[in-house]
C-alpha cells in the first residue's frame, strides 16, 4: 500500500511538473512571435526621484510627437531594476517587463549579450553622432545601437578653493595635473591646513576607474571580455598612484556613502575628484558657496592621458516587448532630439545629458555662485567630449571584487606585478 | 498494520459474512483513504511546484552555465570551476567561522540566559525575557545598518572605548579583516541569542520540578543540576536549535550585505552573497549560481546527519 502511495505521489508529480514546463513554453512562444501590437500606456523604470525620475517627468511634458498613449514613470531601487530585469528576462516571459528602463553603462553589455533578443534596436530612430562618442561603445552592441544615452558621468576634481589658499596655492595650480602633482599639493595643503586631500573607501575602487580611463585603459580588452590586468600599465600606474596617496597619509578613509559625503560637507577634505552627479551633494553645504570650484580630472602621469574621465552614469534602452514602437517614439521625441528638452533638464534639477547639440543652449551658460561664478556647465560638457571611449565589457563588477583583494595585499606590501598577475589569473579562472 | 490484524481475524468468519464485511470495510477504508488524500492535496500540489519542482530545475541549472538565459550543459565543469575559485573558496572559509564560533556561543549563551531567567525568585523577570527576546523582532536591515554605524570610524564604540582610554586613536573596525569578522559575529548573536533562549525556556517548562528537588535532596550543587538534569533534559531542543541555527548562518545574507557588503576585499563575504553577486552583481551566471547553492544543500544536510549522530536519541 505503502508503495502504491508512493507512486501516486510521483504520478501528481510527473503532471504537475509537466503542466509547468508546458506552460513556459506556451509564454514564450505567445510573447516573442507577434511583434507589432500597440498598447495604450507605456511604461518606463528608473530609480532616482531627484535625477532619472524627474528627468522623465520632465520629458512626459516636453514631448512633441503625435503618438496618442499614456506613459507611466515607475521608481525602483537601481538593485531592484537589475534584478527584475534579471529574473524576467532569464524566465522568458515578458508579463510585468516596462516598456523602458534605464540601466548604468558599466551593466549595459551585461544585458545586452545576456538576452540578445530583449531590447530594440534604436539604430533608425536616433542619430548617434549627436551623442558624446564615448557613450555610444557601451550602448551598442553587434553594430546595433540599443541605448540612448542619458547623462553624462563625466568626472572633474572639486576643489577648496580657501584650503588651497591657505597651502600657497591657486586654482590655476590644480587645473590639468598629473595625479602626482595632485598627491605633492595634497601634502602641503594637509601640512598647511591639517585637512585631508581627499576620501578613499578601499573597497571601492571607482578611483582607479577614473584614472585607467584618462589613457583609454579598462580592466578588459577590448573585445570587452578578455580581462586585461597584468601588464596593463595604466593600472599598474594607477595603483602605484593609489599607494602613493595612502603613504602620503593625504586621504580619509571612509566605507560608505554618507561617509563619504559627510567628509566635504563638514569640510574635512580639500578636494573631491568624482563625477559631476555630486553637485548638489557638494551644494547641501550652503556654508560654503564661493569657496569651491571645479576643475577637469587630473590625469595619470603617462603618454597619451587627457585631463578627462568618465564614473558612472547610464543610459535608456527599450525592451522588445509590445508597445516597443511607441516607446521609440517616445525616446525620439524626448531625450533623442529635443534640445529644449535638456535645457529645462539643467535649469530644473541640474542633469546633465550627453546630448551635443543642447549644450550651446542659454541653460549650459549659466554661472553658478557657488562655484565662484563659473559656468559650471559649458565646462562639464567641453570635458565630455573628450572622455577617452573605452569598451566597458562584461565584467566591469566581477574583476573590481577581485580587484579589491589585490589592491589590499598591494598595500599590505605585496609586489605590484605579482599581485596584478594574481588577479589576472583569478579573473581568467572566474570568467570563462 | 491494523488492518492487517483485521483480515487475519475476518478468516474465522463464515463465508458469507466475510465477503460482507471485507466489501463494507474496503470501500470504508479506501473513503478514508482518499477524504485524507483530499485533505492534503492542496499542501501536496503546491509543495510540489513551488519547492520540489524549483530543487529539480535548480540541480539540473547546476549543470549549465552561459550569460542570463543563453544557457546549455556542460556537465560537471561548474563542480571543476568551484574547487579552483579562490572567491567561492574565501566566502567558504568565511561561513565556516561564523558557523564555528557563533553557533556554540550562541548556544551557550541562550542557555544560560534560559536558565537564569526560569529562576522563579528573579525579580523582573518578565522585563529580561522581553529584553532579550526583543531582537528577534527587529528588521534584519535595520539592525544591520545600526550595527554598522555603531562600529563605524567615528561611531559610538570607537568614540567609548576613546573616552575611556581603552584605545589612543579609533580602530576601524569594518576595515580590518579580523574586526569585521567579529563585528558580524556580535551583531548576529545579538540578533538570535532571545529567539533560542524562548525554545530553552519553552521547553525548561516541561521539566518536572520534582527531579531538581530530588537532586538537591541528594546534595547536588546547582552546577551539577545544570549539567546533569537541564543539559540532558533539554536535548531535543538543543539539538533542534543547533541544526536551525546551522541552516541560518550558513545563509547568512542580509547582515553581510548591510554591514560590510563583504568586505574589506573579501574578508566578510559569505556563500549566499556570493550566489546573489554571480546571480546580479556580476553578468548573470545563474548556473553556477546554482551550483554554489547546492553546495549550502549539501554541507546543511551533512552537518544535520553529524548534528543528529552526536546528539541525537541512539535507536
Amino acid at each position: 500500500m505503502k508503495k502504491f502511495y508512493l507512486m501516486l505521489l510521483l504520478v501528481v508529480g510527473m503532471v504537475v511538473l509537466a503542466a509547468c514546463s508546458s506552460g513556459d513554453e506556451e509564454t514564450s512562444e505567445g510573447s516573442g512571435s507577434e511583434g507589432s501590437s500597440s498598447v495604450d500606456t507605456i511604461t518606463a523604470w528608473a530609480w532616482d526621484p531627484a535625477f532619472n525620475i524627474a528627468a522623465l517627468e520632465n520629458a512626459k511634458e516636453a514631448y512633441n510627437g503625435d503618438g496618442e498613449y499614456e506613459v507611466e514613470v515607475i521608481e525602483n531601487a537601481q538593485d531592484d531594476i537589475i534584478q527584475k530585469l534579471n529574473t524576467g528576462l532569464s524566465s522568458g516571459t515578458t508579463n510585468g517587463m516596462p516598456n523602458i528602463v534605464l540601466i548604468e553603462d558599466y551593466r549595459a553589455q551585461s544585458f545586452l549579450q545576456a538576452y540578445p533578443d530583449a531590447f530594440h534596436p534604436l539604430t533608425d530612430v536616433i542619430n548617434s553622432d549627436d551623442f558624446a562618442e564615448y557613450k555610444i561603445a557601451t550602448t551598442s552592441f553587434e553594430g546595433e545601437q540599443y541605448g540612448l544615452p542619458f547623462d553624462s558621468g563625466v568626472a572633474a576634481l572639486y576643489v577648496r578653493t580657501d584650503y588651497l589658499e591657505e597651502a600657497g596655492y591657486t586654482v590655476e595650480d590644480v587645473t590639468n595635473i598629473t595625479w602626482d602633482e595632485y598627491i605633492e599639493i595634497g601634502k602641503d595643503v594637509k601640512e598647511a591646513t591639517g585637512k585631508n586631500m581627499l576620501t578613499l573607501d578601499p573597497n571601492d575602487l571607482a578611483q582607479v576607474r577614473m584614472m585607467i580611463q584618462t589613457n583609454g585603459s579598462w580592466y578588459v580588452d577590448e573585445d570587452g571580455s578578455t580581462p586585461n590586468l597584468a601588464g596593463n600599465e595604466s593600472l599598474e600606474k594607477a595603483f602605484e598612484t593609489y599607494k602613493k596617496m595612502m603613504d602620503a597619509d593625504i586621504a580619509k578613509i571612509v566605507s560608505d556613502w554618507s561617509q563619504f559625503v559627510g567628509a566635504f560637507n563638514s569640510g574635512d577634505v580639500a578636494s573631491v575628484p568624482t563625477g559631476n552627479w555630486i553637485t548638489p551633494s557638494v551644494k547641501q553645504a550652503a556654508d560654503q558657496s564661493g569657496n569651491w570650484a571645479v576643475v577637469p580630472m587630473p590625469r595619470l602621469d603617462m603618454e597619451g592621458a587627457v585631463n578627462s574621465s568618465n564614473l558612472g552614469g547610464s543610459s535608456w534602452y527599450v525592451l522588445n516587448v509590445d508597445g516597443k514602437e511607441q516607446a521609440a517614439d517616445f525616446m525620439l521625441n524626448t531625450f533623442g532630439s529635443n534640445p529644449d528638452l535638456y535645457q529645462t533638464l539643467v535649469e530644473d534639477i541640474g542633469a546633465l545629458g550627453t546630448y551635443s547639440p543642447a549644450a550651446e543652449g542659454d541653460a549650459y551658460a549659466v554661472e553658478d555662485e557657488f562655484f565662484g561664478g563659473q559656468q559650471l556647465l559649458t565646462d562639464l560638457s567641453t570635458w565630455t567630449d573628450e572622455i577617452p571611449a573605452v569598451n566597458y565589457g562584461l565584467h566591469t563588477y566581477a574583476i573590481e571584487d577581485i580587484l579589491v583583494t589585490g589592491m589590499q595585499d598591494y598595500l599590505n606590501g605585496a609586489e605590484l606585478t605579482t599581485v596584478l598577475e594574481g588577479v589576472q589569473g583569478q579573473a581568467e579562472a572566474q570568467l570563462k | 498494520m491494523s488492518q492487517q490484524s483485521t483480515k487475519k481475524g475476518e478468516m474465522d468468519l463464515p463465508v458469507r459474512l466475510r465477503y460482507k464485511e471485507t466489501k463494507r470495510e474496503k470501500t470504508g477504508v479506501y473513503f478514508k483513504k482518499k477524504v485524507g488524500w483530499l485533505f492534503i492535496i492542496i499542501s501536496v500540489i503546491a509543495i510540489t511546484i513551488f519547492n520540489f519542482y524549483p530543487m529539480v530545475q535548480a540541480f539540473l541549472l547546476s549543470f549549465q552555465t552561459g550569460m542570463g538565459g543563453n544557457l546549455e550543459f556542460t556537465g560537471l565543469s561548474n563542480w571543476q570551476r568551484l574547487f579552483g575559485d579562490p572567491t567561492f573558496i574565501a566566502a567558504l572559509t568565511n561561513t565556516s567561522i561564523y558557523l564555528l564560533i557563533q553557533v556554540p556561543l550562541m548556544i551557550v549563551l541562550a542557555l544560560f540566559f534560559s536558565v537564569l531567567l526560569n529562576d522563579p525568585k528573579l525579580k523582573f523577570r518578565g522585563f529580561f525575557r522581553i529584553a532579550i527576546f526583543l531582537p528577534c523582532v527587529t528588521s534584519l536591515v535595520a539592525y544591520s545598518v545600526i550595527f554598522k554605524y555603531l562600529f563605524g570610524i567615528d561611531g559610538i564604540i570607537n568614540i567609548f572605548l576613546l573616552n575611556f582610554g581603552f584605545i589612543s586613536e579609533s580602530i576601524n573596525f569594518l576595515a580590518d579583516p579580523v574586526w569585521a569578522k567579529v563585528v558580524i559575529i556580535l551583531a548576529i548573536t545579538w540578533r538570535w541569542t532571545g529567539y533560542n533562549m524562548i525554545f530553552y525556556l519553552a521547553a525548561l517548562q516541561n521539566v518536572d520540578k520534582s527531579i531538581y528537588e530530588a537532586a538537591r535532596i541528594d546534595g547536588a550543587n546547582s552546577i551539577q543540576q545544570f549539567f546533569q538534569i537541564t543539559v540532558p533534559m533539554l536535548k531535543p531542543i538543543i539539538l533542534f536549535t543547533s541544526i536551525t541555527s546551522t541552516i541560518g548562518t550558513l545563509q547568512i545574507f542580509d547582515e553581510i550585505v548591510n554591514i560590510t557588503n563583504g568586505g574589506p576585499g573579501n574578508a566578510t563575504i559569505s556563500i549566499s552573497q556570493y550566489i546573489y553577486n554571480l546571480s546580479f552583481e556580476y553578468t548573470p551566471d545563474f548556473g553556477y549560481a546554482s551550483t554554489v547553492s547546492y553546495v549550502i544543500v549539501i554541507l546543511v544536510v551533512i552537518l544535520s546527519i553529524i548534528q543528529f549522530r552526536v546528539a541525537g536519541e541512539k535507536k
